[in-house]
């Protein structure tokens, strides 16, 4: 399997040791994951909800999580980080769509349209060059890839994309769907 | 469903763009059906590379201490575990640091370590003297119990003025809370009041009617990381004149 996030010095094999660890109720090994993921994972957090409190909330919560659930982690189906962030994004993604939406929306109108093109842009440009998620979006219409990583970046839904990006519904939805299909085939 | 549709709903899911029905079924085909749960890690792998593009935030440095405490009844952690990892600044963290190490020094020693606290309360006082905000906590039947000073410098101390023990099996644990979205967070833990530095480190800094509260819960503090137990003292802080 390959190593997605090895270039961010997160050898797989010593998160996937801790996954175990903590398996066996060894807490050092939950603090060497915190150690080595948390700040990154406040930021993922940080990005989609924009509030530190909830973003340190959602990581808290993720951690918790991560103790119960560890010895559910089966290395044979996928690497240990992303099994973390999967848990991180959901818990996230829960936050931002049900308990506290009705405290974002203040906060998130005025951050809005002006922000986000560049944004997504500069999310492209972060990715590693090297990597096959950058190659493929590169090779997207450039609106078209941002639908993509503003959704997975910002968790905005179809709806708010439509909103921010002054595209109809019906085309946001037809343009992820295609523009999915293609970044599968690019990535086979 | 035909595969493609499958793996449409899938990165869907994954990207975080289903909602209601589509949602709760893509949830029962990862639980129900391998191969569905195989494409949605698929996707996870692709997408992952853009996580690792967020700015590292580093976490508040009660962090920690707030999902320890989530994780059930502390077996192995200290009555006090804040005190091995807060990290405080300068001068003081070192010696502040060393108190377990005075401990096991034996009598000869004790004198010196003695003089050496004290050095640090003075040093402590010298350094803000006054209270910036006072919280006064009442008893249920309202009579005062507890004091807390918060200082100049973000220093926030628990002064008692009853003395109450927990139960066996059970903690003391005092709680804050200045925003109600972000709702109540430990900063301290004890088996009996005691005059206690709060873990406030990377809290905002204590505002007027923000509530101090001690909740009686489990030993080793609340399993939930909220309060659970009954209030036992509880104040509102005000600006010190």
């Amino acid at each position: 399997m390959s190593s997605t996030l090895s270039h961010t010095a997160l050898p797989d094999a010593d998160l996937s040791r801790a996954l175990q660890g903590c398996a066996r109720g060894d807490r050092a090994s939950l603090r060497s994951l915190y150690d080595r993921l948390a700040p990154r994972m406040v930021g993922v957090a940080m990005r989609m909800l924009r509030r530190r409190d909830l973003a340190e909330e959602v990581v808290h919560d993720t951690f918790v999580k991560i103790w119960e659930k560890a010895a559910s982690y089966d290395p044979a189906r996928g690497e240990a980080a992303t099994w973390i962030f999967a848990i991180l994004r959901h818990r996230a993604l829960n936050v931002l769509r049900g308990e506290a939406r009705t405290d974002l929306v203040d906060d998130f109108e005025p951050m809005g349209l002006t922000a986000d093109e560049p944004d997504a842009e500069a999310l492209v440009a972060a990715l590693s060059e090297s990597g096959a998620l950058r190659r493929c979006l590169e090779t997207l219409d450039p609106r078209r890839r941002d639908i993509i990583v503003l959704a997975y970046t910002h968790g905005l839904t179809h709806g708010e994309l439509a909103g921010r990006l002054r595209i109809p519904l019906g085309t946001i939805k037809s343009w992820m769907r295609r523009s999915l299909l293609s970044l599968r085939e690019c990535m086979a | 469903m035909s595969e493609e549709m499958r793996d449409q709903l899938a990165s869907e899911y994954v990207l975080g763009l289903l909602e209601g029905d589509a949602l709760a079924e893509a949830e029962r085909f990862i639980d129900e059906d391998s191969s569905f749960a195989t494409l949605v890690e698929d996707w996870r792998r692709r997408m992952v590379e853009l996580d690792v593009t967020a700015a590292l935030q580093p976490p508040a440095t009660d962090l920690w201490d707030r999902i320890e405490t989530s994780l059930g009844v502390a077996k192995t952690a200290p009555a006090n575990p804040r005190r091995q990892r807060a990290p405080r600044s300068g001068v003081t963290s070192r010696l502040w640091n060393s108190l377990p190490a005075w401990r096991g020094v034996g009598l000869a020693a004790s004198a010196a370590a003695l003089v050496m606290a004290i050095g640090i309360g003075v040093l402590m006082r010298e350094n803000a003297r006054t209270p910036v905000m006072v919280a006064v906590l009442l008893s249920d039947q309202n009579q005062p119990a507890a004091i807390v000073n918060a200082f100049g410098d973000g220093r926030t101390e628990l002064v008692p003025l009853t003395a109450i023990t927990a139960p066996e099996g059970k903690s003391l644990q005092v709680w804050t809370l200045w925003d109600r979205a972000r709702g109540p967070v430990s900063v301290g833990l004890m088996d009996a009041m005691h005059s206690l530095d709060l873990s406030v480190q990377n809290l905002p800094r204590t505002t007027t009617d923000q509530l101090f509260e001690v909740t009686l819960e489990p030993a080793g503090g609340s399993p939930t990381g909220r309060p659970t137990g009954p209030i036992l003292m509880k104040g509102n802080a005000s600006l010190a004149l």
